[in-house]
């Protein structure tokens, strides 16, 4: 006689939730399970619900939000509608978006042992609980470091070795590499498949990150305004490109890349779409060969003297860090510019010179020809604007007109031309009809459009802006990207920093390539996006069209899962 | 100034690895002596020395300036309150002598003209700020070179509740974050071209009111983060927890507690001899 089959790790059994404040409901009428060792991937647009039904996996919605809560959700045979949530995280690890705010102890070590002595766990086995999760996440050497010294990635592995170490049957990840650069994202999922292999590990991850989602998931359920739309194998999920379009999400651009070619006849329909990148690799040899396509860049204009000039410029921080190191380059006017590298390579450092923020320990950053330094750091806001990663900071007053002008209010500008700004900026960012609404009640999206018709008021040339994607869906992201588009087509000169690779194609024209604080590269944006080696050296990991174009023929330059597909012969070879 | 630097300082020093125990008992010597003496001269002294220690195990410059400077205005007043007004209590505690005048305010001077400043009513102000500033370096002579989590293991080891303990040893991280994010808002601002250094005091009050907001907004945000993180690691506040370190006192620390203790006794009968009273 055959054992009756182990029950569910997880059972949402007809779930819907309400935020307090919230009229409709974010979660509506889930009924679903999930076994052990299982790896499950959530995916929906920005408002679907993935964090909240993250946040119900650990209690903590309903438990600390309130709100209205119906339906039964079991973990590990625990509701969670009763059980406290310090011992539903016996249960449940939870790893959030920001690796920042879940630190909590000054020391690696502590880091992880804190959630262990909360527990009451003999020291002994605190101590060999925590060796082995910080070995699990390749953390061992770091032990005695204080977290807020490592870096963004080795921060989110932390956090990730301290749900480990409760050995918690199932850890539930939002977000979890929404601010890591592609090497530190690739190495967090490796990761997750790692122990979910040795340990069995069940695992929920709440991502955008399609190529890793596809390459790591067993099962993908995805979520639209709180309701489950698709629920299936990762693979089956991944190939339905229609249903990533309707609902404005991005497929990973091998999936992409195959549907195009299955439209123009050269994928045959009974194939199933490879949705990583091995499979696409593998899938090369069945299609027509494809053709050299290396269109060149556009060819150089001449724009006079550059607006921007960075010569031989080294910072070394207090502590004997030395994050820049001899960098010189030029940015002439109306340049569309991007700077990548990974975390640490140097590009925050970068910035904030640009911004004068930062002092050069030795040579100097120079605008139209004049040495910043001679600017003070208001003054120089009419030269170079600056949107932040998180614009909610830059979100001072109760209003979005008022907001727009209040750097206004410190110039000696006539009332009259300040009013002529605002209407201005307003107008560009076509943000005139929500003059009275408060910016928090904006989408992020626009909340991103109000600080930046607030820099346009102090009419600067140059605009900077620094991550602008960073945790948005595929739609936002575009949105915002969009924006920076129609201000280089008004003339501004846009300087972005992102570790976005695959968004920028259609957008940035440069690119500057940044590692261990030396520029690397300074190319023009086909031609570094394929220097692959000098790519790796900083961690920065091609995007999977030029992976494949590169495989397909060595000397076929397309960026984008469009210019990939037609740059093979028309002519397909039987399946 | 980062945080990590605000909340520990990284020095090794004899001093920073003793235990808070230890410490405590170096910190009640030294504010005990400075309430209980009056002599100027001695507490002066004893400033100094705590200041030196400060500098000694690696309090950042910065942060000691920054003390300074905020204190400014309070001793200054301290000192002047003292020197021109408070006449019949330092006549009393130099035995009702007369006191010596330094210099008068000009009589023309509204409400204060002819005030006399004493050099007796100085030293005594400079008495109260040497007895506050003895307290106000203490602090972070021992909280700063002590890692939060000894801090939290000293302080129940000392009876003190677990979940008072933490929340203690939080603040204290709080606090740097606060402001971090102050001066991440006033960056953003003068980012987006506002001279705050072109507008009057009122208008600066004013734009420094509307900074509050985001702040406010920002630190009540972190706050329910960390909360919900905190219950997510099993946090309940319970005493019947375990520590991956027992932090036992070492030798080193009996030591400090027996010096400290004797030293306590030593000012205590400086203070009864008298040697400690105020001269004038």
């Amino acid at each position: 006689m055959e054992p009756p089959p182990a029950p569910p790790l997880v059972s949402f059994d007809r779930v819907s939730y309400a935020y307090p404040q919230s009229a409709a409901p974010v979660l509506r009428d889930l009924s679903f399970s999930i076994n052990r060792g299982e790896i499950v991937g959530l995916l929906g647009p920005s408002g679907a619900g993935k964090t909240t039904l993250c946040l119900a996996l650990a209690g903590i919605v309903p438990q600390f939000y309130r709100g209205r809560f119906f339906g039964q959700l079991q973990v590990a045979g625990q509701d969670t509608l009763d059980e406290p949530i310090h011992r539903l995280a016996r249960s449940v690890g939870l790893v959030l978006q920001d690796p920042e705010v879940q630190l909590v102890t000054t020391r690696v070590e502590h880091e992880v042992a804190f959630a262990l002595e909360n527990a009451g766990l003999p020291v002994a086995e605190i101590h060999q609980r925590v060796a082995s999760a910080l070995a699990a996440v390749h953390l061992d050497h770091l032990k005695d470091k204080h977290p807020h010294e490592l870096s963004g990635g080795q921060q989110q592995r932390l956090v990730l070795a301290a749900a480990l170490a409760q050995q918690p049957p199932l850890v539930v990840l939002d977000e979890p590499t929404s601010q890591l650069d592609p090497a530190s994202t690739t190495e967090v999922f490796g990761l997750l498949r790692e122990i979910n292999a040795t340990h069995g590990t069940t695992f929920v991850v709440a991502s955008h990150a399609s190529e890793e989602l596809a390459a790591t998931v067993s099962r993908a359920i995805v979520l639209d305004a709180g309701r489950i739309v698709a629920d299936a194998p990762a693979a089956t999920v991944f190939r339905d490109v229609d249903l990533f379009q309707h609902l404005n999400l991005r497929p990973p651009e091998v999936t992409r890349t195959f549907a195009l070619l299955r439209s123009a006849g050269l994928w045959p329909e009974a194939s199933p779409l490879p949705c990583t990148l091995a499979a696409g690799l593998a899938a090369l040899p069945r299609l027509p060969p494809a053709q050299a396509f290396h269109p060149g860049s556009p060819p150089e204009e001449n724009r006079g003297s550059p607006i921007l000039e960075v010569r031989k410029l080294t910072h070394t921080y207090p502590d004997g860090t030395t994050a820049l190191r001899d960098i010189s380059l030029q940015i002439p006017r109306c340049e569309y510019c991007l700077i990548i590298g990974r975390n640490g390579a140097g590009k925050s450092t970068l910035l904030q010179h640009l911004l004068n923020l930062l002092p050069p320990t030795s040579g100097e950053v120079l605008i139209d020809g004049v040495p910043l330094r001679d600017f003070k750091v208001s003054e120089l806001a009419q030269r170079i604007g600056y949107v932040p990663q998180n614009p909610d900071r830059q979100l001072f007053n109760t209003t979005v007109e008022a907001e727009v002008g209040f750097s206004l209010e410190s110039t000696s500008l006539s009332a009259q031309q300040r009013q002529d700004r605002v209407e201005r900026a307003l107008r560009d960012m076509r943000l005139a009809h929500l003059r009275e609404a408060h910016p928090f009640s904006l989408s992020k999206g626009d909340r991103a459009r109000v600080v930046v018709a607030a820099v346009l008021t102090m009419e600067p040339e140059i605009l900077v802006f620094d991550e602008p994607t960073t945790g948005q869906d595929a739609a936002g992201a575009s949105a915002i990207l969009d924006l920076t588009r129609e201000l280089h087509a008004q003339g501004h000169t846009i300087v972005i920093v992102t570790h976005h690779l695959y968004l920028m194609p259609d957008y940035a024209r440069r690119v500057l390539v940044m590692g261990d604080g030396r520029l690397l590269l300074d190319a023009p944006l086909r031609e570094a996006f394929h220097a692959t080696e000098i790519l790796a050296t900083t961690s920065v990991e091609p995007t999977q069209a030029v992976v494949l174009a590169q495989a397909a023929h060595p000397d076929n330059r397309a960026l984008t899962p469009a210019e990939l597909a037609a740059s093979f012969s028309p002519a397909p070879t039987p399946p | 100034m980062s945080t990590p630097d605000l909340v520990s300082v990284n020095r090794q020093t004899a001093f920073s690895r003793l235990d808070f125990r230890a410490k405590l008992a170096v910190f009640l010597t030294a504010t005990l002596a400075a309430i209980l003496w009056n002599d100027p001269w001695l507490n002066l002294l004893l400033a100094a020395a705590v200041a030196v220690g400060c500098a000694g195990v690696g309090i950042p410059p910065a942060y000691l300036r920054l003390i300074a400077k905020v204190m400014m205005p309070f001793f200054l007043i301290l000192l002047l309150t003292h020197g021109f007004f408070n006449v019949q209590h330092v006549q009393r505690l130099v035995g009702g002598r007369e006191l010596t005048t330094l210099f008068n305010l000009p009589d023309g001077w509204w409400g204060v003209g002819g005030s006399r400043f004493s050099r007796e009513g100085g030293l005594f102000g400079l008495n109260a700020i040497a007895k506050s500033l003895t307290f106000m370096l203490m602090v972070p002579l021992c909280v700063f070179t002590t890692d939060p989590n000894h801090l939290v293991v000293s302080l129940v080891r000392l009876r003190v509740p677990y979940k008072l303990a933490f929340v203690v040893t939080s603040t204290l991280r709080f606090f740097p974050l606060l402001f971090d994010e102050i001066q991440a808002v006033i960056r953003a601002q003068r980012l987006r071209g506002f001279a705050v250094e072109e507008l009057s005091v009122i208008r600066r009050v004013r734009v420094y009111a509307k900074v509050a907001v985001p702040v406010i907004l920002g630190a009540l945000h972190k706050a329910q983060e960390t909360e919900v993180v905190l219950q997510t690691r099993g946090f309940s506040g319970q005493a019947d927890r375990t520590y991956l370190h027992a932090h036992n006192l070492t030798g080193a620390d009996w030591s400090v507690i027996i010096l400290s203790l004797t030293a306590l006794t030593g000012a205590v009968a400086v203070t009864m001899v008298g040697w400690a009273d105020f001269q004038g």
